[in-house]
């Protein structure tokens, strides 16, 4: 028996085995790199780029909106509008089922459904539910204006120029 | 255990892999440009809207769309070089540094001292100016290696491996790119393109070599697209040494000063064939009325015209600007091309030099010659010039007259292989070809060399040397080259005029027959370059030279069909089957096809 005990301790107070090593190794080994998969698996989810226009884009130096500007980017789908000092980028595109609303010195106008927003981008009849988002606007380095329509603010902050 | 081991290894292997491509595929050096990028304007940036502004900015590809140069371009410079456009770092490394602004380039400089761009980079892109692939997101993608890239970038950059990089250093190079948009003929600010295509035409380059829309040349490659093509280092090799990168090539080396090779080069260079402001539409309509848009070659007359009362000193004057000694040899100057003008008064009359000037093809079918685009008025004076070549060279011996006249095209060894052989066709005569040499008789040698042989670059030197001297050479010739006694020249039964009448039918019989013995040889065009004709020397004649074939007797077409041409491919056709008046419709066939050229043909000796 004591002897059976013995041999026991010698198995067990000698733990590193040369086999548990490498079995140790070959799990670290295998899992990971199924944890880097994994993770590059979720970081390729999201595209780092597509083609089309980008989402942050320059629209020219300010002094190309005069005073009293509201003219509507049709390519970029984006609204400038400019009273005084005052700047803001409003998107077109309906929060109803996205078709191109008109700019008009009152507000915005869906042809689609008749949606209508004030000149703030709120909505005051037809479909649409929410408000027209508004965008960042930022002075590049350069003097450009840049919209970032990855970037929704709060309607109402003006950025001055 | 064994296996445990390998297995061991290779998961931890497979997890380096994994790892390193992770890396490389998640740590890229733009985001470490862009996050140094972002930290130095952040200290730079003073106030609160210049703060806002970089707020929640991270390192992403940043790209520009540009849509209206043709096909649509996406730019991803700017993901590395994001300071660019940012004054702030005008001095800066790169690749933060900012683009310099230049008011050669249109930027201006507003009073508050701020500069606003011209070509703004959110509408241009960067690639329109200074290649290389837009999409690129890696130095070696997106700069191109000149080596194995069609566009690498152009600019300094890729410049390392050039040869010529120390006479094209600079910006100036750049101006190929503006051309791109800026076609016009008197823009501005490429000057050294506007230089490089009076040059092509001044040079003559369009007669040789065709531009889309410049010019029409078709002895040299089409250049319309070389800019596309090659780099502006193998473009100035190639203009400077044109034997450098093509072996085979018989362009001659013009005598240019480096700055005209750089304006010519840069010129090239623009030549993409098509423009960027051109849009798919446009060049869809552009290929429908092909042929339209191409207008004639523009001749430039801006030379300075100091002897215009003098039309010999005008066409000396003429004669040099244009490179025609690149080619041709006159007096000292030889281009090693193309035949010795150096005794044209002597040989031609003016008559002769003009019309061959204005088309070199009418006269001599197979020339080489450009037809190049002068006006009537230089014409005049250079052919007043080479007609003024009147000096009668003093030769004293038959070896003489040989080396002088003879030997530029038929060799020093008398077998036709002489230095511009190549570029004569048909070929120099074999003198060593002993079976051709003793079938014909001395007159019909001596004829050949008095009264030269039409529609050939064999001129009549019977009007530089007199009868003595042509039988000296002649005798010269046999004695050296040809090597074999005269034999006894067989008297043929061959009629002298043409028995058989000259009627549509006979011609219908005779090309009947042409078409089945003929055509082999001497092609169904009767070109001379029928399929055969590669395998044989001399090359069949070519039988729509109406020089030739109208001055011909109808005699020597007689000989010449029945029994053959000794020392060459021409069989006698008699052994085939041939009877007399075949070989009459033949000849009337053959005439027939030269008739309508008869006018021009009298100008001929």
């Amino acid at each position: 028996m004591s002897e059976k005990d013995n041999a026991h301790e010698v198995e067990s107070s000698e733990p590193i085995t040369r086999r548990k090593v490498l079995a140790w190794l070959t799990s670290m080994g295998i899992l990971g790199s199924a944890i880097v998969s994994v993770f590059s698996n979720f970081v390729f989810i999201k595209p780092r780029a597509t083609y089309g226009l980008p989402t942050r884009f320059s629209i020219g130096t300010p002094n190309d909106y005069p005073p009293g500007t509201r003219i509507a980017l049709g390519k970029e789908r984006v609204a400038i509008i400019r009273e005084g000092e005052k700047m803001a980028a409003i998107s077109i595109t309906c929060t109803h089922l996205g078709c191109i609303v008109g700019v008009a010195d009152t507000g915005f106008a869906c042809p689609c459904h008749g949606s209508r927003f004030d000149q703030d981008g709120n909505v005051t009849g037809g479909p649409a539910p929410r408000p027209l988002p508004w965008y960042e606007l930022s002075l590049a380095p350069n003097g450009e204006l840049e919209v970032d329509k990855g970037k929704e603010i709060t309607p109402g902050k003006w950025f001055t120029v | 255990m064994k296996m445990r081991l390998a297995l061991a290894i290779a998961s931890i292997l497979i997890l380096v892999v994994h790892g390193f491509i992770f890396y490389k595929q998640f740590f890229h050096k733009w985001e470490t440009y862009q996050a140094s990028y972002f930290d130095q304007a952040r200290t730079l940036a003073k106030t609160d809207q210049e703060k806002d502004a970089l707020s929640g900015r991270s390192a992403k590809i940043e790209q520009i769309i540009v849509t209206q140069f043709g096909n649509e371009r996406v730019d991803r410079c700017t993901t590395c070089h994001i300071g660019s456009d940012d004054p702030r770092f005008k001095d800066a490394p790169h690749p933060y540094k900012a683009h310099p602004y230049s008011a050669e380039l249109g930027d201006k400089q507003g009073a508050d001292g701020k500069w606003e761009r011209r070509h703004k980079f959110s509408d241009m892109g960067c690639t329109v100016c200074h290649d290389g692939q837009g999409r690129g997101l890696e130095e070696f993608y997106a700069h191109g290696e000149d080596e194995f890239w069609n566009d690498p970038m152009i600019g300094y950059v890729t410049q390392e491996n050039w040869k010529y990089k120390d006479k094209l250093k600079g910006k100036e190079f750049m101006q190929a790119n503006c051309a791109q948009c800026h076609t016009d003929k008197e823009f501005k600010s490429t000057p050294l393109v506007n230089k490089g295509r009076e040059l092509f035409i001044q040079k003559n380059c369009y007669g040789c070599h065709r531009i889309e829309g410049i010019s029409n040349g078709t002895l040299g490659p089409d250049l319309s697209e070389v800019g596309k093509k090659w780099k502006l280092d193998y473009i100035y090799e190639s203009i400077v040494d044109p034997r450098a990168n093509s072996k085979t090539s018989f362009m001659p080396k013009f005598n240019l000063s480096d700055d005209e090779v750089k304006a010519l080069a840069i010129f090239l260079k623009s030549r993409r064939g098509f423009n960027y402001a051109e849009t798919n539409l446009d060049r869809y309509r552009m290929t429908l009325n092909k042929g339209q848009v191409t207008p004639p070659a523009p001749v430039t007359d801006k030379s300075p015209v100091p002897a215009a009362n003098d039309p010999v000193a005008r066409g000396e004057q003429l004669i040099n600007e244009r490179a025609c000694v690149a080619c041709h040899k006159i007096g000292d100057k030889d281009g090693g091309i193309a035949p010795d003008l150096s005794f044209e008064g002597l040989i031609k009359e003016d008559k002769w030099v003009a019309a061959h000037f204005k088309d070199p093809r009418a006269l001599v079918p197979d020339s080489i010659m450009p037809t190049f685009g002068f006006s009537d008025a230089d014409y005049q004076a250079m052919t007043a010039y080479l007609v003024s070549q009147k000096k009668t060279p003093s030769l004293n011996n038959p070896q003489e007259i040989y080396t002088n006249l003879c030997l530029r095209c038929h060799g020093d060894k008398g077998d036709g292989h002489g230095t511009i052989a190549t570029y004569l066709d048909p070929y120099p005569r074999d003198f060593t070809n002993a079976g051709f040499m003793n079938s014909k008789t001395d007159d019909r040698l001596m004829n050949s060399i008095k009264n030269g042989v039409p529609g050939t670059s064999m001129p009549a030197w019977g009007k530089v040397l007199n009868d003595d001297q042509v039988k000296g050479v002649l005798t010269y010739i046999n004695q050296n080259f040809t090597k074999e006694a005269r034999t006894e020249i067989k008297k043929r039964d061959v009629p002298e005029k043409n028995p058989v009448a000259d009627t549509p039918e006979s011609v219908a019989a005779g090309e009947s027959i042409y078409l089945q013995r003929c055509t082999g040889c001497h092609g169904r065009k009767a070109d001379g370059k029928g399929p055969n004709s590669l395998d044989i020397l001399p090359r069949p004649r070519n039988l729509l030279n109406a020089g030739f074939i109208n001055k011909a007797e109808d005699r020597r077409l007689f000989e010449s069909i029945l029994y053959g041409v000794q020392g060459t491919a021409m069989p006698p056709w008699i052994d085939y089957g041939l009877s007399k008046d075949d070989v009459g419709n033949v000849i009337n066939y053959l005439r027939s096809l030269n008739k309508n050229k008869k006018d021009l043909v009298a100008m001929c000796h």
